[in-house]
């Protein structure tokens, strides 16, 4: 600290202790404001929102039928002589496009499997003398629970890939000593009367730290 | 040194016990001030909460701990998580296994870009909400191109998949080659036996050189202090895994340590509605990823050219 100039022995110093004066005084008022002021202040985060727990859930899109007998679930919507009869193949009516005519008792069903409705003979797939199980192509009969099978007689590389492991779900263990697994049949993804797999709404997308430069609705940030 | 040979004015000299009024004004003005300024500039000082116990402070490197000083820290972590959430987790320390070599394997075919993996892992990982930390970024790229370019993460339209869309999920690769560990200049992040990158939050120093060597963008800064709901707290931790993190410490994917060492899929895997993603352990014939990289067209690790030898691959259905 210097306190010469302020002694006023000539006019320029006395300038020179007026501006340094000046200049401190701007800097306290400055540093005050930063320390004190808003302007100094962290900015307060905007909120975000917790993911939907919906989001979390591992549950497949679907339960199929071996999922409702482990459960012991109602099993009525499969108990299908409660209206067909014993012994005699349901008749099946098609449109004049030979499109199958669903049944109103079976309105929950979508004839979706396979390209330009080609495949759209209940029993490709059901067993028409006896509505409680499946049939193959050639033949076998097949119980619900082992529905895989029947999509394997003619989804044959996917079978392959699905019993691999590499199509479908499995969770549990990776390491089989360590603990079992769950492997999931094609019903719990695929709906079998519409198998191509549904589109969903997607869970939020990340919240940057900084907000973005591209203001969202330009092309690029949809 | 020579005395001066002029003499001085009285201004200069403050003979003791005849301080000028003056001058003591001026001084203590400047001094308070100056008081004042530092105290300003210190402030941040007053919101840190998270000083570091002594304990903590004088762990020891990770690869150095003895088991009953490692049984020690863990003790510590616990009881500070159960200080700070009021939950008390289970942490432990899992070492690799013998004879695993962890690999993911993504069906781009598959995956439909729901995003689902990306908040099950914040949920298992216990990562910070707001600000909000995900291990995965889940590109949405035009059909016919595999540019990054072209990709976006921001993508919310109401429905997924989108026509003329796919999707990428990018995490860390778990490189067999790791740029991210050859920078780290105190050897807080390193490969482990199992191929599994891992940090040691207590020795990372947060110079973030790994962020900026990594060329999958897959590590993440604590910028803030992690917020975590004590409700969303995920009490099963490891040490090298999803313990909770502190501000300035890097994190990142880490196959779910605290899983898959002891045995389980990690949570992307088990959550992907698609059955998109796979994982196992390649030096087992039999897993699903050694029959996916000897059966399936897998088409790429990601960025292959750089040479980092990712353990993620991503593949097509024929």
């Amino acid at each position: 600290m210097d306190d010469r100039p302020a002694k006023g022995r000539n006019g320029s110093g006395a300038t020179t202790a007026a501006v340094l004066w000046a200049l401190a005084a701007a800097f306290a008022v400055l540093a005050a404001a930063f320390g004190l002021g808003p302007a100094g202040q962290p900015r307060p985060r905007d909120p975000i929102p917790l993911v939907d727990p919906s989001f979390l859930s591992t549950a497949t899109n679907r339960r199929s039928y071996a999922d409702l007998v482990r459960a012991k679930e109602d099993l009525s919507d499969f108990d299908c002589y409660a209206c067909h009869e014993k012994g005699r193949p349901p008749v099946l009516r098609f449109d004049e496009r030979e499109n199958l005519i669903v049944p109103r008792e079976h309105a929950d069903i979508v004839m979706g499997h396979g390209e330009h409705g080609r495949n759209n003979n209940c029993f490709n797939c059901h067993n028409e003398n006896n509505l409680e199980l499946l049939q193959t192509r050639d033949g076998r009969a097949l119980r619900f629970q082992d529905s895989p099978q029947l999509c394997g007689s003619c989804h044959g590389p996917t079978y392959e890939d699905w019993e691999a492991g590499a199509h479908g779900r499995i969770s549990g263990c990776w390491d089989r000593p360590l603990g079992p697994i769950t492997r999931q049949q094609c019903v719990n993804c695929h709906d079998p009367h519409a198998p191509s797999f549904r589109g969903r709404k997607p869970a939020p997308g990340p919240h940057p730290l900084r907000r973005p430069l591209d203001p969202p609705g330009r092309p690029n940030a949809s | 040194m020579s005395a001066p040979d002029f003499p001085p004015s009285p201004g200069d000299l403050i003979p003791a016990g005849d301080l000028s009024r003056r001058s003591f004004l001026r001084t203590s003005a400047v001094l308070t001030a100056g008081l004042a300024a530092l105290a300003s500039s210190l402030r941040p000082l007053l919101d840190m909460d998270d000083l570091p116990s002594a304990q903590r402070f004088m762990q020891k490197y990770y690869k150095e701990l003895t088991p009953d000083e490692m049984a020690r820290v863990l003790k510590r972590i616990e009881d500070e998580v159960a200080k700070e959430y009021g939950v008390r987790p289970h942490v432990r320390d899992l070492r690799p296994m013998d004879g695993v070599e962890f690999v993911y394997a993504l069906n781009l075919t598959r995956c439909i870009g729901c995003r689902k993996c990306v908040h099950a892992c914040v949920q298992e990982n216990n990562q910070s909400r707001n600000p909000e930390i995900q291990y995965i970024r889940v590109l949405r790229m035009p059909h016919g191109s595999l540019d990054i370019e072209k990709a976006q993460d921001h993508y919310d339209p109401a429905m997924v998949p989108e026509k003329g869309y796919f999707y990428m999920p990018v995490q860390c690769q778990q490189c067999r080659n790791p740029p991210c560990v050859k920078v780290c200049p105190v050897h807080a992040t390193w490969q482990e036996a199992d191929g599994i990158t891992v940090i040691d939050y207590d020795w990372c120093i947060g110079c973030r050189y790994c962020e900026a060597a990594c060329p999958y963008w897959a590590r993440r800064f604590n910028f803030a202090k992690p917020s975590i709901p004590r409700e969303r707290l995920n009490p099963d931790m490891a040490y090298l895994g999803n313990r909770p993190r502190r501000l300035g410490v890097m994190e990142k994917c880490h196959f779910c340590i605290q899983r898959t060492r002891a045995g389980r899929y990690p949570a992307c895997l088990e959550v992907c509605p698609a059955g998109a993603r796979k994982f196992g352990n390649v030096l087992d014939p039999n897993s699903e990823v050694a029959y996916i990289l000897r059966n399936k067209r897998v088409f790429i690790q990601l960025k292959e050219e750089l040479g980092t030898s990712p353990r993620f691959f991503y593949y097509f259905d024929v």
